[in-house]
């Protein structure tokens, strides 16, 4: 060991006076290989890869995985299995570390590009949604809504395998908080996401396997959410029929800076030379010129295609849980089915003038008349299957749809506009109706998700008592028992008897009185 | 994060020749590098290092390593045959986990010191340290933003050279504070209304620039757990939301009134800091970048990063970069690295800190704030040299209101309270 150490030093010693690059003092024996967990997403940086050999003597070894928090890699006890990790971002990983409770030496991270998160369309999709957006910028509560009503279809990866796919469903459920701030657990307690995943016809693992797929069926699509770089990669491989429009939502996106890890701290010093390697001019000229992903390095100029404002950051929720449940909450986006509502409407003659005046607004607004963000979000959307029942001291008139298109909702509007009133409330029959309707529904189809919504403005004075009704929801049996109950308050209702009922049932009870009919509504969508 | 900002020349490896013996495994891993170019042997602009001696120090720092990475202070450390090689960690972090194989710890400010030097003393040493040189804490935003706050009444623009170009800023935290809750004061018309109270668009960024911004005016952080920036930001807060004056300090002879009132303050500050999510870390290196006006509006830095942004820019656009504006915040908190050294290496690089005055001169020359003898203050040096750089030199705060730290006690438990940080790591080495 010693003589070998001799005769390389011998080498160096010669570099030096010669200071010329022409020696080979054995580099090939020399090299250096570290093991890389990476994101599939960052295969395109394979051709570079060469060069970093060659400059300096680290082979990367790649080994390409979808994994949106690292799992499996540290805190995990025992030797790393890999030396360095090169995700797209390390943010789940990183909460993951912090809530393990212990303290463990953070790995060393180092940000070697950026992109943000956005949306492609099709000339045309595009066309036509700025036309129904003032000023034509478009946010994702406009993506959200015209997936709602069918006129997006989208591919997004796959949440929970991706973290794309997380960083896209982190994005979209901010906006649709529409708070301001990172998202936090009452935010994300109810499923504001169902009309937007409704728009959802095509998925991958990670954006690779997404953008393979699309492909190969670009019919099925006319939008795909993926971070900017991978949209214009895939323009410019002229592989799609048309170029896709890249969209910088209006209310903001999540920023990946796909940063490289340290697993292994024994390989510090090679870490710290591919860092430096990755981080000069050149190559980062290089790196976004591939794979146009926006330089870390200011020396480095975008590209005319990397000037455009990549608008706010979005911050990300301090907690795993949060994004645990929205990526839960998600599901799989193969496999899932719409929701059914049953809305047992209160038309006794209290609500006469002004109050009804204010339900049919409410649900003009989630018909897809509410411009707010939250609206856009919270709106029917297609598939779902919607039940009204209206009632006074009896069951006064049914109406269930599926949602196809306006007509659909068109014939529920009309239904909840056109109705006679009657003079007494039978509060607790009517939520007796309502859940024999419900465990039909969860009969027909166990996967589909069943709440119902029942809206008030007095105190029961007629039907069943509210034992009667308890004693009856227990012999429907679990079809029933998973049904949950969200009772709207309003006017003169029994706030203590709906808090019960909605305890009773695993729902939640809203007091319409503090906002509006419509703000209530809203606030309860999604919520299972 | 290994490096903040791209390292153009390749730091000499020069530790061959001492390692031979020792560490042959060293000329391995030296070799490729070597082979990439013998220009990786040079220091910018300068002669080839004396072939000699080097010693390598392990260092643990945090952004006091933007001193340590600088090519001109590499070159002068070489010059007395050591070589610093960096571990970065937040402050805190360093203070809180193990030490084991360091020659020297460098945390950003005095807590985390305090923590260093109280952990070796439990263990029996006594260890050398030296504090070169401090830098206030400071907010950096960007001009339209900054503009905005003028309008909300929080911010007064400090004078510059001509209309409409100053880089500073000072900021009255109380009122700022009343932006960062996240509510709708009803007594203040200037915070927005509604659902758009304390947004950015809400308190009229919108009509400053003519571009939107939807989201809640927040101070972005790093980890308050692990770093040195947001601990003392977050002794900011606490200290005005104590009215003024340092938190448990009141009650000294009853410890449960006192605890209360401390975690009544960390109740009250909490979402001052939670709204922002999670934390980022290096809010400098994205706030320097080219996309750092859409990463984050506000964040926590300290000056020196920022001066050595206007030197550098200056150097290479021979003019100011206007677009990054900084905001100093009444009350203002100064903070003050401390270079502890951990062994025999440690004290001889804790000397030379403390007596060289090349190292002292450059440390001026990157923003630093250096006490030299027969001054009154620390800014004299700077200001000479901001001011022969074309850079504008900050004014001082005409309210001279300080932070003053809470004991460690109290600081720790406001920390550990507002991050839910786990608990730190006893060395036993």
């Amino acid at each position: 060991m010693r003589r070998h150490a001799r005769a390389l030093t011998a080498c160096l010693a010669l570099l030096l006076l010669a200071t010329t690059l022409t020696t080979s003092c054995g580099d090939d024996s020399d090299e250096v290989t570290l093991r890389v967990l990476a994101s599939p997403e960052l295969a395109d940086l394979a051709p570079l890869l060469g060069d970093l050999r060659d400059r300096t003597g680290i082979r990367l070894d790649m080994d390409y995985q979808a994994t949106a928090d690292l799992a499996g890699q540290p805190p995990a006890a025992g030797k790393p299995a890999y030396d360095l990790a090169w995700p797209v971002s390390d943010r789940s990983f990183l909460l993951r570390l912090q809530e393990s409770g212990k303290l463990t030496a953070r790995p060393e991270s180092t940000p070697i590009m950026r992109s943000p998160v956005v949306v492609g369309l099709t000339p045309e999709t595009a066309d036509k949604l700025r036309k129904r957006v003032p000023g034509g910028r478009l946010s994702w509560a406009d993506i959200a809504d015209a997936a709602a009503d069918g006129t997006v279809r989208f591919g997004m990866a796959d949440p929970r395998r991706s973290d794309t796919g997380r960083a896209a469903l982190v994005g979209v459920a901010t906006a649709a908080a529409g708070t301001g701030s990172a998202l936090r657990e009452q935010d994300v307690s109810c499923d504001r996401l169902r009309g937007f995943r409704s728009g959802q016809t095509l998925t991958g693992a990670s954006s690779r396997d997404l953008i393979d797929t699309y492909l190969h069926h670009q019919g099925e699509a006319n939008a795909l959410i993926a971070h900017e770089s991978e949209l214009l990669s895939l323009n410019a491989t002229r592989k799609s029929a048309r170029p896709l429009e890249i969209v910088h939502p209006e209310d903001g996106m999540v920023l990946s800076d796909f940063p490289l890890l340290l697993l292994n701290p024994a390989r510090r010093a090679d870490y710290g030379k591919v860092v430096d390697w990755l981080l000069g001019a050149d190559v980062q000229r290089k790196l976004m010129r591939r794979t146009y992903r926006r330089p870390v390095n200011q020396e480095v100029r975008p590209t005319a295609a990397l000037r455009a404002s990549v608008g706010n950051a979005l911050s990300f929720p301090d907690r795993l849980s949060i994004v645990r449940r929205l990526v839960d909450d998600y599901g799989d986006p193969d496999h899932r089915s719409a929701d059914q509502v049953v809305f047992l409407l209160d038309f006794s003659t209290s609500m006469r003038g002004r109050r009804i005046a204010d339900l049919r607004a409410a649900f003009a607004g989630l018909s897809g008349a509410d411009s707010s963000a939250t609206g856009k979000f919270a709106r029917f959307y297609r598939g779902e299957r919607l039940t009204v029942v209206r009632f006074g001291g009896r069951v006064l008139q049914e109406r269930t749809v599926t949602v196809r298109g306006d007509g659909d909702l068109r014939t529920l509007d009309r239904a909840v506009a056109d109705g006679g009133f009657d003079d007494s409330t039978a509060v607790w029959s009517a939520l007796d109706r309502g859940y024999r309707l419900a465990a039909d529904a969860v009969r027909e189809k166990p996967e589909r998700p069943v709440a119902i919504v029942l809206m008030t403005d007095g105190e029961s004075n007629s039907g069943m008592t509210y034992e009667a009704f308890l004693r009856r929801r227990a012999r429907l049996g679990t079809a029933a028992q998973a049904v949950p109950t969200f009772p709207i308050q309003f006017g003169e209702a029994d706030a203590a008897a709906l808090k019960r009922v909605a305890k009773a049932t695993g729902g939640r009870m809203v007091d319409a009185n503090l906002s509006s009919l419509s703000e209530a509504f809203k606030e309860i969508r999604g919520c299972h | 994060m290994f490096h903040a900002r791209p390292v153009t020349a390749e730091e000499p490896r020069l530790t061959v020749r001492r390692a031979r013996r020792r560490f042959p495994r060293h000329v391995l891993v030296a070799l490729p590098l070597a082979l990439a170019g013998p220009v990786s042997l040079l220091l910018p602009g300068d002669k080839p290092v004396p072939y000699r001696h080097i010693t390598t120090i392990q260092a643990r720092m945090a952004s006091k390593s933007d001193f340590f990475k600088d090519p001109e202070v590499r070159r002068l450390l070489l010059k007395h045959g050591i070589r610093v090689d960096i571990h970065r960690l937040g402050s805190r972090g360093i203070a809180t986990q193990s030490l084991k194989g360091m020659d020297v710890a460098f945390p950003s400010g005095q807590p985390a010191a305090k923590l260093i030097l109280e952990r070796e003393r439990r263990q029996g040493r006594s260890v050398k340290s030296a504090r070169p040189f401090a830098t206030p804490l400071v907010l950096a935003t960007f001009r339209d933003y900054a503009e905005t706050l003028v309008k909300a009444g929080v911010a007064t623009p400090q004078p510059g050279t001509s209309e409409g170009d100053t880089l500073y800023y000072n900021l009255k935290m109380d009122k700022f504070m009343g932006l960062l809750d996240g509510k709708d004061d009803p007594k203040n018309r200037l915070d927005g209304t509604g659902a758009t109270a304390d947004t950015w668009n809400g308190i009229g960024f919108d009509k400053v620039g003519g571009r939107s911004n939807g989201g809640r005016v927040l101070v972005r952080t790093s980890s308050v757990c692990e770093s040195n920036s947001a601990g003392t930001y977050l002794s900011i807060l606490a200290f005005v939301a104590n009215g003024n004056s340092t938190p448990g300090t009141a009650n000294p002879n009853n410890p449960k009134l006192a605890a209360d009132s401390v975690q009544r303050l960390s109740e009250k500050i909490k979402p001052l800091i939670n709204l922002q999510g999670m934390w980022a870390d290096e809010q400098a290196d994205s706030y320097f970048s080219d996309l750092g006006e859409s990463i984050a509006p506000v964040s926590v830095i300290y000056e020196h990063q920022y001066l050595a942004h206007q030197i550098e820019y200056h150097d290479r656009h021979h003019r100011q970069d206007t677009d990054r504006v900084l905001l100093y915040p009444t009350p203002f908190a100064l903070t003050e690295p401390q270079l502890i050294a951990l062994t025999d290496k440690g004290d001889r690089l804790s000397d030379l800190i403390e007596s060289d005055g090349e190292l002292r001169d450059r440390a001026v020359e990157l923003g630093f704030r250096v006490r030299f003898s027969g001054e009154d203050g620390t800014s004299e040096r700077l200001n000479t040299y901001l001011h022969d750089h074309g850079v504008q030199v900050p004014a001082q705060n005409t309210d001279e209101t300080k932070v003053y730290e809470p004991d460690l006690k109290v600081l720790e438990s406001i920390i550990n309270y507002v991050g839910n940080c786990p608990p730190p790591v006893q060395d036993d080495q």
